[in-house]
């Protein structure tokens, strides 16, 4: 039933992120994919958030006309590296959350663009990170990706909080734990 | 395997998806200047330039070894060789003088002069001997000047086209490739037609000749230029035989290449791109 959920919770994202930017053109600077991975690298499952990069990755490249693998190889990295933090920092707090999101946005756009650089299709990353044609453009680009996921996490994590409360109950067990020992 | 298990060796899964995500994305991957996988272009580069030293080797102990034998009737074969060249001087001269009074000849008749390529000499240092495909990978790319769709030739005919390109080296799709083509024509009676490669056996195949027109064997096959990659006159075979049918409207007309396809090693890249022969249509 977990696995189900996750798996359409992936799909629900990939969904959204195909279709909403048709509609409100801020959308193209919010990653679904990459918040549904966070939420799961925060979750304290290294084996679980990686899973969840790979398939919500793969699937935003191929939603997004990029390289299959380009979005997978850094949402994998990242849902990694989140949850290696959550488990090794105190990361339970919403604020610690939000910043942990800023920062996993800010090098998903970095390690999109350098890996596009590397395979020499900076065509491509223009096409699907939007202005991002100058380095000054691309810190903007980053900031604005940063603050526009940020915003969105507020609201997704209440909700996915929400659809996997089990999870969420096994995290505040994990902070009475840590506060107690 | 356990949760935590799992969990402990999550660096290795980690390696391994991200791993398998490289290979993905660099197979997927284009190179701009070749069109051709960046995987390839990462596993070929090094690949091309190992192959190139080892096949340096070997020519070079097999040259000493053919050179030796072939010691013995070299007095000999100098002789004819000399004599060879006093002839083919003589016929080389006689064509200068007539390429000349050609060249005087279309100013009169105000045509406009073809377009002249350089070119460069490229050893092959691999072939690809599958079942499906007849390529040869040859020792020279981007770097030397090569792009995809350069004719490749020899002193004899044409050989084949690029197909990809990487930094050091490209590969040659052989005009015996059963997925090669090009603009022909016989040169004697000027009628066009297409030369496809049969594949399977070292010949060609000259298709769109009408049954009516008068084909001989051992006529020689050479490139219209219609098809933007070999630039017109280059000699592509002769007709090896004629296969007959009454009821069809097209001649089957089998071409030998006129260059050794299947064991040629040493080619010559000319340097054409289609937008010059694009001009060389314009003013014809």
């Amino acid at each position: 039933m977990q696995t189900f959920k996750i798996a359409l919770t992936i799909f629900f994202a990939l969904l959204l992120q195909m279709l909403l930017p048709n509609y409100l053109a801020f959308f193209k600077y919010i990653d679904l994919p990459l918040l549904v991975t966070v939420y799961f690298g925060l979750q304290r499952a290294p084996l679980l958030a990686m899973l969840v990069g790979v398939f919500a990755g793969i699937g935003g490249d191929a939603i997004m006309g990029g390289i299959p693998g380009v979005g997978g190889f850094s949402k994998t990295l990242i849902g990694y590296l989140v949850a290696i933090a959550s488990i090794k920092l105190s990361l339970e707090n919403p604020f610690a959350r939000l910043a942990v999101v800023a920062v996993a946005s800010a090098a998903n756009t970095v390690l999109f663009a350098g890996l596009y650089l590397m395979l020499r299709q900076e065509h491509l990353a223009e096409s699907v990170l939007p202005y991002a044609t100058s380095l000054a453009d691309f810190g903007k680009t980053i900031g604005w990706k940063a603050l526009a996921d940020t915003s969105t996490a507020i609201l997704l994590f209440v909700a996915l909080d929400r659809v996997f409360s089990e999870q969420a109950a096994a995290r505040r067990m994990a902070i009475k734990r840590r506060f107690y020992e | 395997m356990s949760a935590n298990v799992a969990q402990r060796k999550a660096h290795w899964v980690l390696a391994g998806l991200l791993l398998g995500q490289v290979v993905m994305m660099s197979y997927f991957a284009r190179h701009p200047d070749s069109e051709q996988s960046v995987l390839r272009t990462w596993l070929m580069t090094p690949l091309s330039a190992v192959t190139q030293v080892a096949d340096g080797i070997i020519s070079t102990v097999t040259g000493w070894i053919a050179g030796y034998t072939d010691l013995r009737g070299a007095r000999q074969e100098n002789i004819e060789l000399r004599e060879r060249v006093e002839q083919l001087t003589g016929e080389n001269n006689s064509l200068r003088e007539k390429e000349a009074e050609y060249k005087v000849l279309r100013t009169q008749i105000a045509l406009p002069q073809l377009a002249s390529y350089t070119q460069i000499a490229a050893n092959v240092v691999s072939r690809n001997p599958s079942l499906w495909f007849k390529r040869l990978i040859i020792d020279r790319g981007t770097a030397d000047g090569v792009k995809l769709d350069m004719p490749v030739a020899t002193g004899a005919g044409i050989v084949g086209r690029v197909i990809a390109v990487g930094p050091n080296f490209s590969t040659v799709q052989l005009i015996t490739d059963k997925y090669a083509g090009a603009g022909a024509m016989l040169q004697n009676s000027r009628e066009p037609g297409e030369v496809r490669g049969l594949g399977d056996e070292p010949y060609c195949e000259l298709r769109s000749i009408p049954s009516t027109s008068v084909v001989e064997v051992g006529e020689s096959v050479v490139t219209t230029g219609y098809d933007r990659i070999y630039p017109k006159g280059l000699l592509i075979g002769t007709v090896e035989r004629l296969e007959p049918d009454p009821t069809a409207t097209w001649h089957k007309i089998i071409i030998k290449p006129a260059a050794p396809v299947d064991r040629v090693e040493h080619v010559f890249v000319l340097l054409v791109e289609k937008k010059d022969l694009q001009v060389e249509e314009l003013n014809r």
